[in-house]
């Protein structure tokens, strides 16, 4: 499962010439990245470079200039439920569980948009299978749970969705190294189900320990992309990262 | 207990469409009144109970239903029917044109928002001539209280009805997600504003056929009583007493206070006011999630329900 290989596909998400902002003010400066299928691609950077930003404008809740061709289909011209129905699904920063539902509604939640009530279930068994903690707890309220159980609750939640492609942001924020690291692992088993994941990250090692390719970012730009192994060493990365 | 809820509201059913061969016509008259109250407070239970968004507007569906029965009988002397109908349309068109914006606001906002639209209506419709401008309209008589109580019956079963079906339906569960967390609920593929903006409507079908049936009884209507915003407060209290976001609770509620309300106001008179208001603290404070909540939980905390409500307020 090496990204060289994956390269050789046809990509799952194509992004160029992205460009997005807040009421005139630029944000996103012509970013390009490719996302092909069953890879985990990593999106670094630190405080305000705009990777929420970009997951915004991907999402399409922010509205921009530039092409976004999700498996064949233009994004650019669709609403955020519709982007989400062509299988484009965010984990948002903080969660925004259903804090007063129980961990079974939050992951049905999940499903809203689906009408195969057989696959719903089937997939549902398969979170439990995926996220035991979830079994166990499937009758609890969302919100008396612990951050990284919680974090596993909105990842399910996510992957009921059926998603082609998985945006998760700031998966690692509040939690344990030891839950992060965690999480990680659950992430490898999402790709096995041939599932794309584009994770969102401040913890630059976490992310590209566990990512195939990695995207860093600087100030609305793309300064540097590569194989997560070669960008975890590169000093460049580490100067730009670090500001230093 | 599942088993017996559909005959104990069969039989609920039957004695409450009894009342008028049985009961006096003050029972008759303070009926259609409570059973009015219902509808209003189950209509507010879609938009403030299922939603979560505490509409002060509702006053206002609940006024053009009444001026569009107002206005089709006197002015346009078409049936009751379609005044019934006319009003419906004009809530429903409100609740779209005014709820696309509105109901972008949350919370306290939104409250002041649906408050000040309840006002800007009785300076409208004050102003309007068809609508017999702040004089009002005075509608042809019907002296039949019967048929009233027996419609203000049927409305409370459709409301209830449809308000039984969003708790099971899809529609429901996406509303449910909206007043859970709406930022959580457009992430998982809810089209929140479609969804807000259904439920207001739906919510204002209903305000507005009881304020059409409201306006036929008691024959006269002007813009203070009609957009009167005490019957928008009056509603939010029946549905919070009773349990907001229930199927039952809400006519739980209303018929309750009625009843109360008119107990006290013949018993003590000059204090009737006062006590009603300890009522409702009481219930806020003792209860805060309604009556329906309370009778679920009850058998199982006992006295401690109340107990751990207090301290929950941190009194």
């Amino acid at each position: 499962m090496s990204a060289v290989s994956a390269e050789r596909k046809e990509p799952l998400l194509q992004v160029s010439g992205l460009s997005a902002g807040y009421g005139g003010m630029p944000v996103l400066h012509d970013v390009a990245i490719e996302i092909f299928p069953a890879e985990i691609v990593a999106l670094v950077g630190s405080n305000g470079a705009g990777k929420t930003t970009l997951l915004r404008a991907l999402s399409r809740v922010l509205a921009g200039n530039g092409k976004i061709v999700l498996d064949r289909k233009d994004l650019m011209p669709l609403t955020p439920d519709q982007a989400f129905q062509t299988g484009l699904v965010q984990v948002p920063e903080g969660r925004q569980l259903f804090d007063r539902m129980t961990v079974q509604d939050n992951l049905l939640m999940g499903a809203f948009r689906r009408n195969d009530k057989a696959a719903v279930a089937r997939d549902l068994e398969k979170m439990y299978a995926l996220f035991p903690r979830m079994a166990e707890r499937r009758r609890q309220l969302a919100g008396s749970m612990s951050g990284g159980e919680q974090q596993m609750c909105a990842m399910a939640r996510g992957l009921m969705a059926a998603p082609l492609l998985l945006m998760i942001d700031e998966m690692s924020l509040g939690l344990a190294p030891i839950i992060a690291e965690q999480l990680m692992d659950v992430l490898a088993e999402i790709r096995k189900e041939g599932v794309t994941v584009l994770l969102v990250e401040q913890d630059i090692h976490l992310a590209l320990s566990g990512a195939d390719r990695g995207y860093v970012m600087e100030t609305g730009r793309i300064v540097h992309s590569g194989l997560a192994k070669d960008l975890i060493d590169d000093p460049e990365v580490q100067r730009a990262y670090l500001g230093l | 207990m599942k088993a017996l809820q559909i005959p104990a509201v069969l039989i609920a059913l039957i004695v409450l469409a009894a009342v008028p061969w049985f009961g006096s016509d003050v029972l008759v008259q303070f009926g259609i009144n409570a059973l009015l109250l219902a509808v209003l407070a189950q209509g507010w239970n879609i938009i403030g109970g299922y939603t979560g968004y505490a509409s002060f507007g509702n006053s206002v569906f609940y006024g053009l239903g009444s001026y569009g029965v107002g206005i089709a009988m006197v002015q346009w002397e078409l049936p009751f029917a379609v005044g019934l109908a006319f009003g419906v349309v004009l809530s429903v068109a409100f609740a779209i044109l005014l709820g696309i914006p509105v109901l972008r606001l949350k919370g306290h906002y939104f409250a002041i928002a649906t408050l000040a639209l309840a006002q800007v209506m009785t300076a409208i419709v004050s102003n309007v001539k068809i609508a017999g401008q702040n004089i009002g309209l005075v509608l042809p008589p019907l002296n039949n209280d019967l048929l009233f109580y027996e419609l203000a019956l049927g409305l409370l079963v459709v409301a209830t009805l449809t308000i039984y079906w969003l708790s099971r339906s899809r529609f429901g569960f996406g509303l449910i997600a909206i007043r859970e967390n709406e930022e959580g609920a457009a992430v998982m593929g809810v089209n929140t504003t479609l969804y807000k903006v259904l439920a207001f409507a739906l919510s204002g079908v209903f305000s507005a056929l009881a304020g059409g049936i409201h306006a036929y009884w008691v024959t006269f209507i002007d813009p203070e009583s009609a957009f009167d915003i005490s019957l928008n407060v009056k509603m939010i209290i029946m549905a919070v007493f009773g349990g907001p976001g229930t199927v039952f609770g809400p006519i739980i509620g209303a018929l309750s206070l009625s009843a109360i309300s008119e107990f006290l106001s013949s018993e003590i008179t000059s204090i009737a006011g006062l006590f009603f208001g300890v009522v409702v603290v009481a219930a806020v404070v003792l209860m805060p999630r309604g009556l329906a909540d309370m009778l679920r939980r009850f058998r199982t905390t006992g006295w401690r329900y109340f107990a751990e409500n207090i301290k929950a307020t941190r009194l």
